[in-house]
């Protein structure tokens, strides 16, 4: 059994303008030490996936529909002290801008350890700053920085001090929401890198989200892309590098330079994303999408099993298999 | 000391900046930090100049030097030949009618309080450019010539309505509706969507084209410099480590920290076994902020005793090449990348 199974989950945010849908019949699975990506553009509904996954959407965020299995068991209609017993413990989160995660009047050290006693009763201030000190070093930060307050911490550093946090409880899932935007290019190879070891080491599954599609493939075994709210293509990492099928997998990809051979000019996916308040029918990237057709205005695309694992939502793909 | 060829249009000529830490303007005993350290390089008319480093090297303070945000403290700035270091009064209004700007924060960068209209029309307002109907009509053009089309739409609209790519495009138009002869542009797209950066990227190049413009631009990312810039400068704590052609310096780098940026680089696609440099130490050593080449401490192939102590020379090693390392030479190594792995930006 999957250690996460997400069915047909939809989420809307109430606004002045009506009901914003952010999250649109998203379903997916993820075995125990694997990773999957979330990728997509701003306002995809990526991150509002994650948060849900935490029972930690904001007050005018609302689950419309579906079903969020971990371990079995659905956390979308458990009480609200069973979520708080299920945060940390065995699912936690890096939050966006790690930066701003940490308490600016707290030693780096004591908000890890009281996140360790809030959780577990049975442990020992002493031994939860042994604990605090081995996280410490699986993440690289030296050790004789654990006293120091936020603020004498490089952006680096504190990324890896919240990936600690994070890591503290020992949870079998771990959400990382952009962990490495706002970090030069050295230091994210470096948080990437550990991340990925630590995730072969800790048997630790990730769901790890980013609008930047670069940034997973070195990390994740499963990629999902997202468009205005909805999946359109999923499979594993060779597949959807290596055959991307739908067209805005392929926009996105052909958004990147090499570093040899000609300089060819990158085709920039042209427009914006569909406002979700009112989102259109029919596929919703077809205004965007250079090899649209009438029928994308008509249908919903459904999805088309590509291989056993790679699926993809597009009308030209449910054409050329024919009707089943 | 000039280049070979082309027709400098902005000289760095032995440029320091410096700057005090926090402890000494509360009594404490202060440090000073070398932001740049006598940073010496030509940019060509007509060319997209690349400055490459990590947050800290100074490549900000660079761009900041030239349109004069701030001053430098040793040295000279020159645009064709003309001293503007320590511009004052109307010369140097009249300078930075030529001069100009875009920042990294488009959320930041755009007055809340100010229509497209009203932002893009400021300058030509400050400098007293035109009447009120060719302003606006040279606003219209401007929108336009950054793809926000048709500028109808998006003249009366505020920052908050419009999008990290839009108001981008807002602060590119803001830059360019004086026609200045120089633009820096500081990590125009690092607050944005990887999807969007492209669009930002092509603007500038189309820019540069038709306005025969001369661009510096400020990244981290040597894929993107590499997509639009002619040559690169490689820059360190504020020492230049590496400069030439932008193909040559990735392809052919010899210093060990652009070779430590190229393997940070996040790729994707048929990249085949690239060859990793490992130039770039995990553990930082003990090094000294004063003496010695600026990047030991990181250094993995570093003698320890010649780089702790002696500053390499920024020697020439090929034409309009150069490279700020004892051990240039010795680097034979050259990037392996296959033509279609794709690199993060």
């Amino acid at each position: 059994m999957a250690l996460l199974e997400v069915e047909d989950l939809s989420i809307g945010y109430r606004t002045r303008l009506g009901l914003h849908r952010a999250v649109e019949g998203v379903s997916f699975s993820l075995e125990e030490g694997k990773s999957l990506g979330f990728v997509g553009e701003s306002g995809c509904g990526k991150t509002t996936v994650g948060m849900s996954l935490m029972g930690l959407l904001p007050r005018n965020g609302e689950v419309l529909r579906g079903r969020v299995l971990f371990e079995g068991r659905d956390i979308l209609s458990i009480s609200e002290e069973e979520l708080r017993l299920l945060r940390w413990k065995k699912i936690s989160m890096i939050f966006q801008a790690a930066m701003n995660a940490l308490n600016p009047v707290k030693k780096v050290a004591d908000q890890i350890s009281e996140a360790i006693l809030a959780h577990s009763s049975s442990v020992s201030k002493a031994e939860a700053s042994r604990q605090v000190e081995g996280l410490f070093q699986l993440v690289g930060v030296p050790k004789e920085r654990m006293r120091d307050y936020p603020h004498q911490y490089s952006g680096g550093m504190k990324q890896r001090a919240v990936i600690a946090m994070a890591l503290a409880c020992k949870p079998r899932l771990i959400i990382a929401d952009e962990p490495t935007t706002a970090l030069d290019v050295i230091v994210q190879a470096q948080i990437l890198e550990e991340t990925r070891l630590l995730q072969e080491q800790l048997g630790i599954s990730i769901i790890f989200i980013s609008h930047d599609i670069s940034i997973v493939a070195d990390v994740c075994h499963d990629i999902g892309i997202m468009y205005a709210g909805e999946l359109v293509e999923y499979g594993s990492r060779e597949e959807v590098f290596d055959s991307p099928a739908h067209p805005y997998t392929r926009a996105l990809l052909s958004s990147f330079p090499t570093l040899t051979g000609n300089r060819e000019m990158l085709k920039p996916i042209p427009g914006e994303p569909p406002n979700l308040v009112d989102p259109p029918k029919g596929c919703r990237f077809r205004e965007r999408c250079q090899e649209a057709s009438h029928e994308c205005s008509l249908i919903s695309p459904a999805w088309t099993e590509l291989f056993p694992r790679h699926k993809v939502r597009c009308i030209r793909f449910e054409r050329k298999k024919g009707p089943q | 000391m000039k280049e070979e060829t082309g027709t400098s249009f902005l000289s760095f000529d032995g440029v320091s900046k410096f700057y005090l830490s926090r402890g000494r303007m509360l009594g404490g005993s202060g440090r000073q930090v070398v932001a740049l350290n006598r940073l010496t390089l030509d940019i060509r008319k007509g060319e997209i100049f690349g400055l490459v480093g990590e947050s800290g090297s100074g490549k900000t303070t660079a761009g900041r030097l030239i349109v004069r945000l701030e001053e430098a403290d040793r040295g000279i700035i020159s645009v064709e030949g003309q001293d503007v270091t320590h511009l004052k009064g109307k010369r140097l209004k009249d300078f930075r009618k030529r001069v100009q700007m875009i920042f990294q924060d488009p959320y930041q960068s755009l007055n809340p309080q100010l229509s497209v209209l009203d932002t893009v029309s400021e300058p030509l307002l400050i400098h007293r450019v035109g009447d009120r109907l060719s302003r606006a009509e040279m606003v219209m053009n401007a929108l336009q010539s950054v793809g926000l089309s048709p500028p109808g739409d998006f003249v009366h609209r505020f920052p908050h309505q419009m999008s990290g790519g839009q108001r981008q495009r807002v602060a590119i138009a803001r830059a360019m509706v004086l026609r200045p002869d120089f633009v820096v542009a500081d990590e125009p797209t690092s607050m944005l969507d990887a999807s969007i950066s492209a669009q930002i990227f092509n603007i500038l190049l189309e820019m540069q084209k038709s306005l025969g413009i001369t661009l510096l631009f400020i990244t981290h990312s040597l894929a993107a410099a590499r997509y639009l810039c002619d040559r690169i400068a490689v820059i360190y704590r504020g020492n230049l480590m590496e400069l030439g052609p932008a193909d040559d310096v990735i392809q052919r780098s010899r210093h060990p920290y652009t070779r430590a940026l190229i393997d940070a680089l996040p790729k994707f696609g048929q990249c085949g076994e690239t060859e990793r440099f490992n130039t770039f130490l995990k553990a930082e050593r003990e090094s000294s902020s004063t003496v010695g080449c600026a990047f030991f401490g990181r250094c993995s192939i570093a003698n320890r005793i010649l780089c702790s102590q002696e500053v390499p020379p920024f020697k020439t090693v090929s034409p309009g090449r150069r490279v700020a390392c004892f051990f240039a030479e010795e680097q034979g190594k050259n990037l392996t990348a296959s033509k279609t792995c794709h690199y993060g930006i």
